[in-house]
């Protein structure tokens, strides 16, 4: 398999180039690293990075394999990279790409602002000059008038894996400097359930995700059934792993072990893998969890000597089980109306899970976990695991994504590597860590704090706060800070990501908004809000640093090489907050002196791997392979210590043990009635009304799944057209516009006279969001699916959204009162064929815009006089 | 002597569409002198995943199944184009010579699989290449099958005997053996893509309650070939694969301990899923 070529290939004008293209944007989440092809300054080709390029795997490696049942897996020698990076010279050469200063050509920072007109006006050319002569002397005046917390700075989520060249927060570290700031947080997304629920059950600091350590190895060995649950790993973990998942997923089943999929979906993996598929109506697995454990209960067919040893609180949660404290039990024909899984089934799956090791698998955003109350699904499933001695051998909960999550060591489920390469120190942006006193919001409520002038809640200080943060009660405007007056936005993808991006929309366009600039390589989403639009360069076209840590295959580190020229005018968004304080005299304290190449190498001295090669070695060959520890295999596999001795090794909850009462939310929260201390099946609260069995689901009676999408990472790569190609990429109107397609069943669509390949409209109170109808059987009857993170293409801004921008219209209200995490999944609407030509009969200046046929809306829609 | 062929495996393919995104990566906007001419941005598909969606609620899959040009040792592209404009390689690839075959619009129609595209522009058919380019360039295998993460394509340069072994070994098969056009492309599972399945649920009743019928016995019989027999699972599933569609009458028994057996008898077409059969 190896692919080595002739060397006459400098000859040819051709170079290759170690990069690592993904889309985590955090520096310690590289991976999929790929090799470039460069011919005459152009990308030729991108393709698995090799191993084995300049490094013998048996001398240099240390290589894994896994023995177990007769059978062997190995690690390919390539990396195995996903579409997106494969694709990738065609995000890098996007239609969308901005490559020039912009600004809204009706804002006049001297005269009229138009903030009513944000994601409507069209831009036009402007300087560096004079962008950054407004955006500068913007930040002076207000903080003059207000006070430098009046900028609120958003520079969190995914984007391109860069280190010295910061994707997010690189204006961090500047803004401290200049006096300070306002901070959004990105509250723990993809994680809502697990960080704000499962961490109050069994710790497991900053995620609340079980321990990870070994247990690919574990499951290969001992696990005898699979519980994938709203886990899509055909999916997921491409954008900042790659598809070690599928190989080990087809390689479980040639094992023999059975893997069942309880999703609304028939999603990516489970149309695959699955030996059976349950499904489950979004956001009702709570239920569905309750059933199983009535039956353990009734049945005895549960590890009783184990929570006596490992649990507190297991008698609260049997009487409400029971019906002891409500008087209803819930049984498996409790649950079935409510999760649409028919009890016979619940039973079934009830003691398949009692007689063999099962291991639970998640994926991180899964149906289950993202929505309204997602802490009771996800301390439910701890529950079921514990009840089946959790630790044991074979009995955990796996993740399929995220191997070695924040540097833990009890994160790596993967053969463990000798060292792991950190380039944190040589990280420009912001890091997650750190403390964010005196001013922050999480960025669930910057609509709210916005829209309201003023908000408070509970915790979220950082991504990786711990529990007891969760107990810190904060308000905006904090103390002695100022209202929010002016928006830097570098992680422009709010509207189509987050919370009803309808009232994000609305909440920019607040006359408090005297000015918003973005920063940003694409025109696409919040970036159409903004006054000033700054060009910012793709990974290709800078030079860096990367590793690849979380494959699960081996480690990397290489320096990276500028593959082509920047863009137009683009810049990196380092060099950007560069040239802003340089503007503001800050720029010597910015940059402490180092250049580029400086912070470079730093990152190489800092790594952890600067005693096991040389600067000069690294450079020569290009990339460093880090071998595998010997004795992996004797790592203790997730929570087998605790299992074995809770007193020695116990969890990070108050007592130490499993809480199936939570002590701190029993101290904190004492009448929570959504997140109460023993968690419960909650069919609405003050927070949600999103359940069929309440009066709002008579009136929207369809429940949205919306998973993380399959062709894009959240917002990222919406604008490859290559994928636009695929089958369930997009669905194209008799219009030639490409909609985001919605899965409906086929008695749903026949409901509504619906056929395959109709727009449709997607709607509740908070707005309507076209679709193109995909009719299948991989969806539930009463379910609907349509991923997130499509392109925003309003109709009218906050109200109608032609893109597909499904998160337009998912809940305000966070993941419950004390709880600011967002619940974009399992929620209520109604869909209707739409009258498109009705539409444009009332839009029409909407439907007029021009988009590119495969790129959807783009720079063409959205600029005047030309670049 | 040894001659290239692909081995497609339709069950470990899961839609990644790396190949097809490889294969453009490789053609659009790049001629490769000789051997191919640019593909257009958008349209062509020179390894075209076809879809298929198996069945109903809740008892559905999904198979994928990758094709390229199949690189056929009696093409009757080649036979078309009579000149040499197509031509086969010694080492089995099939080649549309860029130069030779401008105008030649009548190649589209030649090929029975539909995997010739027509290029408007250059006014040239045009196909999969098996990447000759980097082949003669020292690379082991084509763009598609490097990109592949798990081993779904495979391509191997192989003598005849070989080729025939691994027919036997892996139980392989060519798409439209009826065309008679001797494809170098195998595939491994096709039944997962071209043949169906009956499945159902067994439940049985006992004092009001309804349960799963774990063990129970589930016989097919037809007219065309001899019955089978499965066991259901903790679920009380069924699933009987790999038949023809289109094969006309079937009937099931469903036996369950004492219960009276449950029989039913369908006309098959597609994939069925027979839902809840109560002893």
């Amino acid at each position: 398999m190896a692919e080595k070529k002739k060397p006459d290939k400098s000859e040819r004008g051709e170079k290759t180039l170690i990069r690592d293209i993904s889309f985590c944007g955090v520096p310690e989440n590289g991976s999929n690293a790929s090799m470039v092809d460069v011919k005459n300054g152009k990308i030729l080709r991108i393709r698995p990075m090799r191993y084995d390029w300049k490094y013998d795997p048996e001398k240099d490696m240390n290589p894994w394999k896994m023995k177990v049942r007769g059978k062997t897996f190995e690690p390919s020698m390539k990396t195995l990279i996903p579409p997106y990076s494969i694709a990738y010279k065609k995000r890098v050469y996007s239609p969308a790409r901005v490559r020039y200063p912009l600004m809204r050509v009706d804002f006049d920072p001297n005269g009229e602002r138009n903030p009513q007109n944000r994601g409507v006006s069209k831009y036009k050319r402007i300087s560096w000059d004079y962008a950054l002569d407004v955006i500068t002397s913007e930040m002076n005046r207000i903080k003059e008038k207000y006070g430098p917390t009046s900028l609120l700075y958003q520079c969190d989520q995914h984007g391109e894996n860069k280190v010295v060249q910061a994707c997010h927060g690189a204006g961090r570290k500047l803004l401290r400097q200049w006096g300070g700031f306002t901070l959004q947080i990105r509250q723990p997304d993809s994680w809502e359930g697990w960080w704000w629920g499962s961490k109050h059950f069994w710790g497991c600091e900053p995620v609340g995700q079980g321990m990870q350590s070994n247990l690919l190895y574990d499951i290969s060995k001992n696990t005898e059934l699979l519980l994938f649950w709203g886990c899509d790993q055909e999916t997921t973990p491409w954008g900042w792993q790659g598809q070690l998942p599928s190989r080990f997923s087809y390689w479980w089943s040639e094992l023999g072990i059975k893997q069942i999929y309880v999703c609304p979906d028939l999603n990516y993996a489970a149309a695959v893998h699955a030996d059976r598929w349950i499904p489950v109506l979004p956001n009702t697995d709570a239920a569905l969890y309750l059933a199983i454990t009535y039956h353990w209960f009734k049945n005895g067919t549960y590890d009783k000597e184990y929570l006596e040893s490992h649990a507190v609180g297991v008698d609260k949660y049997e009487a409400y089980v029971m019906g002891e404290e409500d008087g209803v039990a819930k049984t498996p024909e409790w649950a079935a109306p409510k999760c649409g899984v028919p009890a016979r089934i619940i039973r079934a799956l009830a003691e398949e899970w009692a007689s063999k090791r099962t291991t639970v698998v998640i994926g991180n955003g899964g149906p289950g976990i993202r929505g309204p109350y997602a802490t009771e699904p996800a301390r439910l499933q701890g529950i079921c695991l514990a009840m089946q001695g959790l630790g044991k051998p074979g009995a955990n909960q796996a993740k399929m994504i995220e191997w070695g999550l924040f540097d833990k060591p009890d994160q790596y489920a993967q053969p463990k590597p000798l060292r792991v390469p950190y380039l944190r120190k040589a990280y420009t942006g912001g890091h997650p860590d750190e403390s964010n006193h005196p001013s922050f919001i999480p960025k669930t409520y910057v609509p709210k704090a916005i829209l309201e002038g003023k908000c408070d809640w509970y915790g979220c200080e950082s991504e990786t706060a711990n529990r007891a943060n969760q107990f810190v009660h904060y308000k905006y405007p904090a103390d002695g800070c100022s209202k929010i007056h002016m928006v830097w936005t570098d992680s422009p993808s709010w509207i189509t990501c987050w919370n009803s991006g309808n009232d994000y929309v609305r909440a920019m366009r607040h006359p408090d908004i005297e000015f918003m600039f973005a920063q940003h390589p694409w025109l696409e989403n919040d970036a159409l809000m903004a006054d000033i639009i700054l060009p910012v360069n793709t990974k290709l076209e800078e030079d860096d640093i990367g590793a690849d840590i979380f494959s699960g295959q081996y480690n990397l580190l290489f320096p990276e090489h500028k593959c082509v020229d920047p863009l137009g005018e683009s810049k990196t968004d380092y060099e950007i907050a560069c040239m802003i304080a340089e503007r503001l005299g800050l720029l010597e304290e910015y940059t402490g002196g180092k250049s580029i190449p400086d912070l470079i190498k730093y990152g190489w001295e800092t790594s952890r791997c600067e005693d096991l090669i040389s600067w000069e070695d690294l450079n020569e060959k290009g990339y460093y392979v880090v071998p595998t520890a010997d004795g992996w295999e004797d790592v203790p596999a997730g929570f087998y210590n605790f299992y074995k001795d809770p007193e020695k090794y116990p969890l990070t909850t108050p007592t130490g043990k499993l809480e199936f009462e939570a002590t701190g939310l029993a101290e904190h929260f004492p009448d929570d009635l959504e997140r109460p201390a023993v968690p419960k099946w909650v069919a609405k609260g003050i927070s949600h009304e999103e359940t069929l069995e309440t009066e709002r689901g008579r009136k929207y009676p369809l429940l949205v799944v919306s998973n993380h999408p399959r062709w894009s990472v959240h917002s990222q790569h919406e604008d490859i057209t290559w994928l636009r190609e695929i089958e369930t990429c997009k669905v194209t109107g008799p219009d030639g516009y490409q909609y985001h397609p919605v899965w409906l069943h086929p008695s749903v669509a026949e409901k509504r006279g619906i056929q395959d390949g109709d727009i449709v409209s997607i709607f509740n109170e908070r707005g309507t969001v076209l679709a193109g109808a995909y009719i299948t059987e991989r969806i539930m009857p009463d379910a609907v699916y349509i991923d997130h993170g499509a392109k925003w293409d309003p109709i009218v801004p906050g109200e109608i959204d032609r893109g597909g921008a499904i998160n337009t219209i998912v809940p305000r209200n966070t993941t419950s009162k004390n709880a600011v995490g967002h619940a974009v999944s399992g929620f209520l609407v109604d869909i209707e064929k739409t009258d498109l030509e009705a539409l444009k009969r009332k839009y029409p200046e909407a439907f007029k815009r021009p988009f590119h046929p495969c790129a959807g809306p783009g720079l063409e829609s959205c600029i005047t006089g030309g670049e | 002597m040894a001659k290239w062929i692909f081995i497609i495996d339709v069950e470990k393919c899961e839609d990644c569409n790396n190949c097809f995104l490889a294969c453009k990566d490789e053609h659009v906007g790049n001629d490769w002198p000789k051997y191919s001419v640019a593909q257009p941005t958008h349209g062509q598909r020179w390894i075209n995943i076809f879809s298929k969606e198996r069945g109903q609620y809740p008892m559905v899959d999904v198979a994928y199944r990758p094709t390229p040009c199949m690189h056929c040792d009696n093409a009757p592209c080649i036979a078309a184009a009579k000149d040499n404009s197509v031509y086969k390689r010694k080492d089995g690839i099939v080649l549309i010579d860029p130069v030779k075959a401008k105008g030649r619009h009548d190649l589209v129609k030649a090929c029975p699989y539909g995997v010739i595209w027509w290029n408007e522009e250059k006014e040239v058919a045009q196909k999969c290449s098996f990447c000759a380019h980097l082949l003669d360039n020292g690379w082991k295998t084509p763009r598609c099958v490097q990109v592949c993460p798990t081993g779904a394509l495979e391509v191997m340069l192989c003598e005849e005997d070989k080729i025939r072994e691994l027919i036997e070994t892996n139980d392989l098969r060519v798409l439209h053996p009826e065309y008679d056009t001797v494809p170098r492309v195998y595939y491994k599972n096709l039944y997962r893509f071209d043949r169906c399945f009956i499945a159902g649920s067994v439940a049985v009743e006992k004092e009001g309650i309804v349960d799963c019928a774990e063990g129970a016995t589930a016989v097919l019989y037809s007219d065309q070939a001899e019955s089978q027999e499965i066991t259901t699972d903790c679920f009380g599933d069924f699933k009987f694969d790999n038949l023809p569609p289109n094969s006309g009458e079937y009937k099931i028994e469903i036996t369950y301990q004492n219960y009276s057996p449950v029989r039913t008898a369908i006309s098959l077409k597609e994939s069925l899923n027979l839902g809840v059969m109560t002893v």
